[in-house]
């Protein structure tokens, strides 16, 4: 089953001085369960790519299907379900909300999904991560980058998402930490999630199983 | 509700920042509510102490001393009047002696103007007296004692019912004889003052115009004082007055909106890269639009209901001190400042909020997750 797929995506922003075409009649379709790396250098489109398909930005031309879903014509409050229901995102500065518990991060995907029982399952999550619960009652600040991430990763995961978005997860991680995370999302995509990871980290891509190569908005 | 508890962290994360806000609104409806008490418990105790009678006439010499005879006659025709002719001499009073004021009028115009509280009236040609009640209470006199004026010592019949500071006559802190007393005691002619009843207060008008027309025809010899007028005058002022106090509250609760306006503006934009993180993962705008409502909604609740507190304490305050009497503040109209003032303190507070949650919840998720 698909759970991505870009048909002919185009991407045009205009600027004060002309317009730039962040992504060039870009087809691809990923299928559910894979583990995926987006590579190139900066400039080259990774992010609007990722943004696309996060539903964070709508393409200029070019059709986006995401959990089976097409984005064209969504408005804001749509594409704000579609995020909250079928992606789970992962930053590179973890972007936890700092007035949260690291607990009540997990749980407030769902609450505003208006699931029942978060709060048990916020506590499976961060066990699942590899955090106690003594941990979760505190504010991110109090958490160590590591920690911070796998509880991001926790997050996303919160409302059982068709994919997880990750943009560079391991960008501000020392290496020992990076392997972690990595092992961490790799184990989640064996679980079954489907992963798309944003990095320039070949060591990152090592971990995934197919790997787009995007150069000035195309992909190779 | 998420979204108040998100507003609620996010006060207590810049504590200082919000007391200020906070104090600002707490000023502001400190204003209104005790400026608000203070000018309706002004009103009130005028209104108690003074005798607003709006149908009334009152007809004063001008140039002479006193109104004539003749005069007098000429304004009977024109509608009911009561001739009062005046006097201050000294007085004793249970062995006290005290400047007076001795009124003179025709015994069966008495009941028409004021009131008893104990005895009774004059009778026709009576040389006996009746007091105020004020100079009642002063001297405690009582029906059946003696005053001393002059050589005559008339006897208190009757004691009057306060009335208050009128514009009319004064009779509180005065002694009311008959005509025939008053002839006898100071041979004077005429008349010092003239009261006229108007049956229907729209005539008032049309009555003093007359009135001018008949006297003042070759000479002024008379003003004619339209007590509605006074009444109305002293109603506009008092009304000036409140408006200019509540003015100064307003102007104070602008202040603390622009404070909060800047506090909330501040907040949106040290916030962004927050807003678009809370975006990306699934809150909608009018989440995002929610959550700084609440915010300024929380700032303008306690403030206002500090504010409130303390305005009626103010309010106390100034009652005690300035007017002697608490019992003002109860009152409903007074009351109703209370909650004048907390409405105008969360009102100011969320219409400030109102453009920084909106400007928030329009930011576009990618461009706010970009903001360092």
């Amino acid at each position: 089953m698909k759970v991505v797929e870009l048909i002919e995506v185009t991407k045009v922003y205009e600027l004060p001085r002309g317009s730039i075409k962040a992504l060039d009649n870009v087809t691809v379709s990923i299928e559910a369960g894979e583990f995926i790396s987006v590579m190139g250098p900066s400039g080259s489109g990774k992010t609007t790519l990722l943004n696309i398909i996060g539903c964070l930005d709508t393409p200029t031309r070019g059709r986006v299907v995401i959990g089976g879903e097409d984005i064209n014509g969504l408005d804001d409050n749509q594409l704000t379900r579609l995020r909250r229901d079928k992606i789970g995102f992962v930053f590179q500065q973890f972007n936890l909300i700092p007035t949260l518990t690291a607990l009540e991060n997990i749980e407030y995907p769902m609450i505003l999904k208006g699931l029942n029982g978060y709060e048990k399952k916020a506590k499976e999550l961060l066990l699942s991560v590899g955090i106690d619960l003594r941990l979760g009652e505190n504010k991110p600040n109090e958490l160590s980058g590591g920690e911070q991430q796998r509880v991001a990763i926790a997050r996303a995961l919160a409302n059982e998402p068709d994919i997880i978005l990750a943009d560079e997860p391991t960008g501000n991680l020392d290496s020992k930490t990076s392997k972690d995370i990595m092992a961490l999302l790799k184990d989640t995509n064996e679980r079954g999630k489907t992963i798309i990871v944003v990095t320039h980290d070949p060591q990152v891509a090592s971990y995934t199983s197919r790997t787009f190569r995007l150069v000035d908005g195309r992909v190779e | 509700m998420i979204f108040f508890e998100f507003a609620k962290r996010n006060l207590a994360r810049h504590k200082f920042r919000s007391v200020l806000a906070v104090i600002g609104i707490v000023i502001g409806v400190l204003a209104i509510t005790a400026l608000g008490i203070l000018g309706n418990s002004v009103r009130l105790s005028a209104s108690e102490q003074l005798c607003m009678i709006g149908n009334e006439l009152v007809v004063l010499p001008y140039g002479e001393e006193t109104i004539s005879d003749a005069n007098f006659e000429k304004i009977e025709k024109v509608a009911d009047a009561i001739p009062v002719r005046s006097s201050v001499d000294k007085v004793i009073l249970n062995g006290e002696s005290t400047p007076v004021m001795i009124y003179g009028m025709r015994s069966e115009d008495i009941p028409k103007l004021l009131e008893k509280e104990d005895g009774q009236f004059l009778k026709h040609g009576s040389l006996n007296c009746l007091v105020g009640s004020r100079l009642a209470d002063e001297y405690e006199l009582r029906v059946g004692e003696r005053a001393l004026i002059k050589s005559q010592k008339p006897r208190i019949v009757g004691i009057l019912k306060e009335r208050g500071i009128g514009f009319d006559i004064n009779p509180d802190n005065a002694i009311i004889v008959s005509d025939k007393m008053f002839s006898s005691l100071y041979n004077s002619s005429g008349y010092n003052s003239v009261i006229v009843k108007v049956d229907n207060i729209e005539d008032v008008k049309e009555v003093r115009e007359e009135i001018e027309d008949r006297l003042n025809k070759r000479e002024e010899v008379v003003r004619v004082m339209e007590l509605k007028m006074i009444v109305e005058g002293i109603k506009s002022l008092f009304r000036t007055i409140s408006v200019f106090l509540l003015g100064i509250g307003a102007i104070s609760l602008l202040v603390a909106g622009v404070s909060i306006l800047n506090v909330m503006m501040m907040s949106t934009v040290e916030r962004t890269k927050e807003i678009g993180v809370m975006r990306a993962i699934g809150t909608s705008k009018s989440g995002i639009l929610r959550m700084f409502l609440f915010e300024s909604l929380i700032l303008g609740a306690i403030g206002g209901v500090i504010g409130a507190i303390l305005g009626f304490g103010a309010g106390f305050l100034v009652d005690v001190l300035m007017l002697k009497e608490a019992s003002y503040l109860f009152a409903p109209s007074s009351i109703l400042y209370i909650f004048l003032g907390i409405a105008f303190g969360v009102g100011t507070s969320v219409i400030s909020g109102l453009y920084p949650a909106w400007r928030a919840s329009r930011l576009k998720p990618i461009e706010a997750l970009r903001y360092e």
